[in-house]
C-alpha cells in the first residue's frame, strides 16, 4: 500500500506543472479547500468514527469521548 | 518585441528585475491570518434508526438520538496570529447493544438492547492559535471535552511549510490525550468502575499543486492507543489494552470552470493490529450557481472485522467483543450540502443518510445483528465581519 | 455570465476595471480586492494626502531623522534608483519639486533666478536610503512617487484579481493599464484585450489600437499641460538638471511584461530629446509608439495599428 502511494505521488510530482503565484486563484476558492464546511466536518468525522471501527486520515487523532 | 529579441536589451533587463522585487511581483506567498473575524453556529440532529424485532430480543427498540449545537469563531489577532474557538454541545439519548444472543426459534443472533435509555450530555471545547510566517504556519491546540462517564484533555502540535516556489506543502502533526473512563452504574455492573486511555498519534502530509485547478494531498498517520480499551457497558467485552493504527491517506480536488463546480474524491486506508483493516472513498461535487452551492455527496466504507471479534463466545478466547463495530460490515452514506451567501452572512443545510450492510463490504466476515443505519441533518448560519 | 465592468475614480484620473467571470460573488470580492489596492497605494504615496507616507518623509526633510519605511517602499525607492541609473539621472524622484517655479496654468514663464533656487533641492543622490529607512538632507526637499505608483498600483491590482480567481481582466488607471488573461468572446485567433492608445490632440480618438496581451500598457505624454511663449513650447516635462522643459517627444507609449516597466520607459523616453528618444526606444526591444511636435507617429506599433474608433 505505502509502495503504491509513494508510486502514485512520484507520478503526480512529475506531471506537475509550474503555477504562478498569480494563477493560483483558482486553487484559492472556498470549494477547493480540503474542508468546506469545519463544524459540519468535525460532526461528520466524529460520528463515522464512533460507528466505525476504524477513525483518522489527515491530522492526527484528536481527543475521545465516550460515545456509543 | 520585433528585431532584437537575441541581445536583451541591458536596460530592459535591469528596470525588468528590480520590478520584480516589488512585492506585487513577488513569487513567494506568504501565508497570512484570515482577513476578517468569522462566527459560525450550527444545529445537528443525528438519528439512528429503530433496531427491527427481527434482530433484536424484545421486539423493535429504539435506538441513539442525539442533538448538537455548535459555536464556532475563527478571528486573526496580528498580522501573523489567529485564534479560533470551537464549542459544541452534545445531548444523547436512546439505548444501544448491551449484548448478542443466540435465537432459540432461529439459529441466529440477536442484540439485547441496554434496557434503560441512557442519558448524557457532553460538552466539548476547543482552542487554536495559529502563528504565520513567510513560509508556512504552525498551530497549537488544546481540546477539552466532557461528559458524565467520560473525560478527555488533547494538546495537539502541526505545522506546514510550503517549498521555495510554493507548490508544495509539507505538513505534520502530532497529538496526546488523557481520557478518563468513569462508567455510571445502572442495574448491571459496568466492566470498569475507573479507568484511563492515553492516545498518542503522529500525522505527515504533502500537498502538491499539479496545475492551475487541481490539488492533490497524501498522508501517513499513526495512532498508539493505550489503556482500557474496552467497551465499559458492553456484557463480557474484553478487549486488548493497547491498539496500534495506521492510515495512509490520499484527496484529490479538481475545478472544471464550464459548469463551476469543484470535484472531491478522498481515499483512506486503515490498518490496525486487531486485525481490523477499512478502506474509505469520499466524493463529492460542488456546484456554484451565483450566491448558492449545492453539493452532492457519496461515501463508501468497508472493514474487516477484529480478530477477536465473535457474535456468540463460543471459543475461549484471549480477548472478546460482540461490538458491530468491530465486525466486518460495509456501508454507503450519501447527502446533499447546501449554501447560501447573503451578503457577509453564509446560511448552510445538510442531510446525510447512511446505510449498512454485511454484504456490502470487501471483506468477509460474520455479520452482526447491530449494525446501525442513521439519518443525520443540520443547519448552520455564518457571519463574517468584514 | 460575461463581462463585467467597473468604474471609479482614484489616483487624480478614471479608472476603469474590466473582468470575465462566472461567478459573481467571486468577482464582486475581486473588484473590492483590486480597487481597494488602489486606493490603499494611493493614500500611501499621494503627496496631496497629508497623512501619506510620502508627506511625512517630505515633512521631515532637513529635520535630521530619517523616517523608517517599509519593505514595499523601499523595494521601490530601488527600483527608482534603478530608472534614475539607467536614464543616466534623467528619471529623479526628487525633481518634482521643480513644478514650484512653473505654473502652466498662468502662461508666465520663470526667471532663471527662481528655477536656481530650486536646483538645490533636486538630486536622487542625496537621497539617504538605508535599511528601514529614507531621508531627504535639505530642507524643502521632496519626493514624489507620482512617476512610478500609478503604474505599480495597476500590475498590483491586475494581482489581486487574478489571486481572487479570476482568468481575464484589464485595469486600466486613467491610461496606465494591466492586463492578463485572454477575454471571453474574442474573435478566433487574437488574444489579450483591445485597448486605444488616444489620440494627444483630438482626445476621444485612437492613434493606434493594441491588443494587449500578459503585461502593461503605459503612457506618458506632455500635450495636457504645457505654455506657448513667443512661439515656442514649454512642455510640462522639466529636466531634473536644468529645471527646463525637455524639447522632446509630445506623448510616448510603451508595452511590457509589467506596467511599471512599460511607464518608466515611456517616462525615460519623455525626458531625452527627439531624435535620441526614438533611437532609444527603439534598441530597448519593446513594443512602442511616439509622437513627436509635429504630430507624427513613430515606432512599432505604428506599423501593426489597426485603427478602431475611440
Amino acid at each position: 500500500m505505502k509502495y503504491l502511494t509513494g508510486l502514485l505521488l512520484a507520478i503526480v510530482l512529475c506531471g506537475c506543472e509550474t503555477v504562478q503565484p498569480w494563477e493560483r486563484g483558482i486553487l484559492s476558492k472556498d470549494e477547493m479547500q480540503w474542508q468546506s464546511n469545519v463544524m459540519e466536518s468535525r460532526l461528520r468525522n466524529q460520528v463515522y468514527a464512533s460507528k466505525e471501527g476504524s477513525s483518522g486520515g489527515p491530522g492526527a487523532a484528536g481527543g475521545g469521548c465516550g460515545c456509543n | 518585441m520585433a528585431s532584437r529579441q537575441d541581445d536583451l536589451n541591458k536596460t530592459l533587463v535591469a528596470l525588468t528585475s528590480s520590478a520584480f522585487l516589488l512585492p506585487a511581483y513577488q513569487s513567494a506567498m506568504a501565508d497570512a491570518p484570515p482577513e476578517f473575524t468569522e462566527i459560525g453556529t450550527r444545529y445537528s440532529k443525528y438519528k439512528e434508526d429503530d433496531i427491527s424485532a427481527k434482530k433484536a430480543f424484545g421486539g423493535r427498540s429504539e435506538r441513539y438520538d442525539i442533538d448538537v449545537a455548535q459555536f464556532y469563531l475563527l478571528a486573526p489577532v496580528s498580522d501573523d496570529w489567529s485564534v479560533a474557538l470551537d464549542v459544541s454541545w452534545e445531548d444523547m439519548s436512546g439505548a444501544s447493544p448491551w449484548f448478542v444472543g443466540e435465537s432459540i426459534e432461529a439459529d441466529d443472533a440477536k442484540v439485547i438492547m441496554s434496557g434503560a435509555s441512557i442519558e448524557d450530555t457532553r460538552t466539548e471545547v476547543s482552542v487554536t492559535t495559529r502563528y504565520y510566517f513567510d513560509s508556512g504556519n504552525a498551530g497549537f491546540n488544546y481540546t477539552y471535552s466532557d461528559e458524565d462517564d467520560y473525560e478527555s484533555k488533547a494538546l495537539s502540535l502541526d505545522g506546514s511549510i510550503n517549498s521555495e516556489d510554493g507548490l508544495t506543502t509539507y505538513s505534520a502533526a502530532v497529538s496526546a490525550s488523557d481520557d478518563d473512563i468513569t462508567p455510571t452504574q445502572g442495574a448491571y455492573p459496568t466492566n470498569t468502575l475507573d479507568a484511563t486511555k492515553d492516545v498518542r498519534s503522529a500525522w505527515l502530509g504533502v500537498t502538491q499543486i499539479v496545475s492551475k485547478r487541481a490539488l492533490v494531498r497524501f498522508g501517513l498517520s499513526y495512532t498508539y492507543r493505550d489503556g482500557f480499551l474496552t467497551d465499559p457497558y458492553k456484557y463480557l467485552d474484553d478487549r486488548p489494552d493497547e491498539r496500534k493504527e495506521w492510515t495512509v491517506s490520499a484527496g484529490y480536488r479538481y475545478f472544471l470552470e464550464e459548469p463551476n463546480a469543484a470535484l472531491h474524491v478522498d481515499y483512506r486506508y486503515f490498518d490496525d493490529d486487531w486485525g481490523i483493516a477499512s478502506q474509505t472513498v469520499d466524493v463529492a461535487w460542488v456546484q456554484t450557481f451565483k450566491d448558492t452551492t449545492v453539493s452532492p455527496f457519496i461515501r463508501y466504507y468497508s472493514q474487516d472485522e477484529a480478530d477477536f471479534f465473535s457474535n456468540i463466545d463460543y471459543e475461549d478466547t484471549d480477548y472478546f467483543s460482540d461490538d458491530y463495530r468491530l465486525s466486518a460490515f460495509g456501508a454507503f452514506s450519501y447527502g446533499l450540502r447546501l449554501s447560501h451567501e447573503i451578503g457577509n452572512w453564509s446560511i448552510n443545510a445538510d442531510a446525510e443518510r447512511y446505510q449498512t450492510d454485511e454484504s456490502w463490504g470487501v471483506y468477509g466476515g460474520e455479520e452482526s445483528p447491530g449494525l446501525v443505519e442513521f439519518w443525520r441533518y443540520g443547519v448552520g448560519l455564518n457571519y463574517a465581519f468584514k | 455570465m460575461g463581462r463585467i465592468e467597473h468604474r471609479f475614480k482614484a489616483m487624480g484620473g478614471p479608472c476603469c476595471l474590466r473582468l470575465d467571470a462566472n461567478d459573481d460573488v467571486m468577482a464582486k470580492r475581486a473588484i473590492a480586492a483590486a480597487v481597494a489596492e488602489v486606493v490603499r497605494l494611493e493614500k500611501k504615496y499621494s503627496r496631496y494626502l497629508d497623512d501619506s507616507l510620502t508627506s511625512q518623509i517630505n515633512r521631515a526633510a532637513g529635520a535630521g531623522v530619517p523616517v523608517p519605511i517599509d519593505h514595499e517602499t523601499s523595494a521601490l525607492l530601488s527600483y527608482a534608483n534603478t530608472v534614475w541609473e539607467e536614464s543616466q539621472g534623467l528619471f529623479d524622484l526628487t525633481s518634482g519639486v521643480l513644478r514650484l517655479a512653473w505654473d502652466f496654468k498662468s502662461g508666465r514663464c520663470p526667471n532663471q533666478l527662481e528655477i536656481d533656487a530650486l536646483l538645490p533641492l533636486v538630486g536622487w543622490d542625496l537621497v539617504q536610503r538605508e535599511e528601514g529607512s529614507v531621508y531627504l538632507p535639505r530642507a524643502g526637499m521632496e519626493l514624489d512617487f507620482g512617476g512610478c505608483v500609478k503604474e505599480y498600483a495597476a500590475d498590483s491590482a491586475a494581482m489581486q484579481l487574478r489571486r481572487s480567481g479570476v482568468t481575464s481582466g484589464l485595469i486600466d488607471l486613467a491610461g496606465d493599464m494591466a492586463a492578463f488573461g485572454t477575454p471571453q468572446g474574442n474573435v478566433s485567433g487574437t488574444s489579450g484585450w483591445p485597448v486605444g492608445i488616444r489620440h494627444p490632440v483630438e482626445k476621444d480618438k485612437a492613434v493606434a489600437g493594441v491588443n494587449l496581451p500578459e503585461g502593461g500598457l503605459a503612457s506618458s505624454g506632455d500635450y495636457e499641460r504645457c505654455l506657448h511663449i513667443d512661439g515656442k513650447r514649454y512642455g510640462h516635462i522639466l529636466h531634473p538638471h536644468t529645471g527646463w522643459p525637455v524639447q522632446g517627444l509630445i506623448a510616448v507609449s510603451v508595452l511590457a511584461a509589467q506596467c511599471i516597466v512599460a511607464g518608466s520607459s515611456a517616462t525615460i523616453a519623455m525626458l531625452k530629446p527627439a531624435d535620441e528618444a526614438l533611437d532609444w526606444l527603439d534598441n530597448l526591444g519593446l513594443p512602442w509608439l511616439a509622437i513627436d511636435v509635429d504630430l507624427n507617429c513613430h515606432g512599432s506599433l505604428v506599423a501593426s495599428q489597426q485603427l478602431s474608433p475611440g
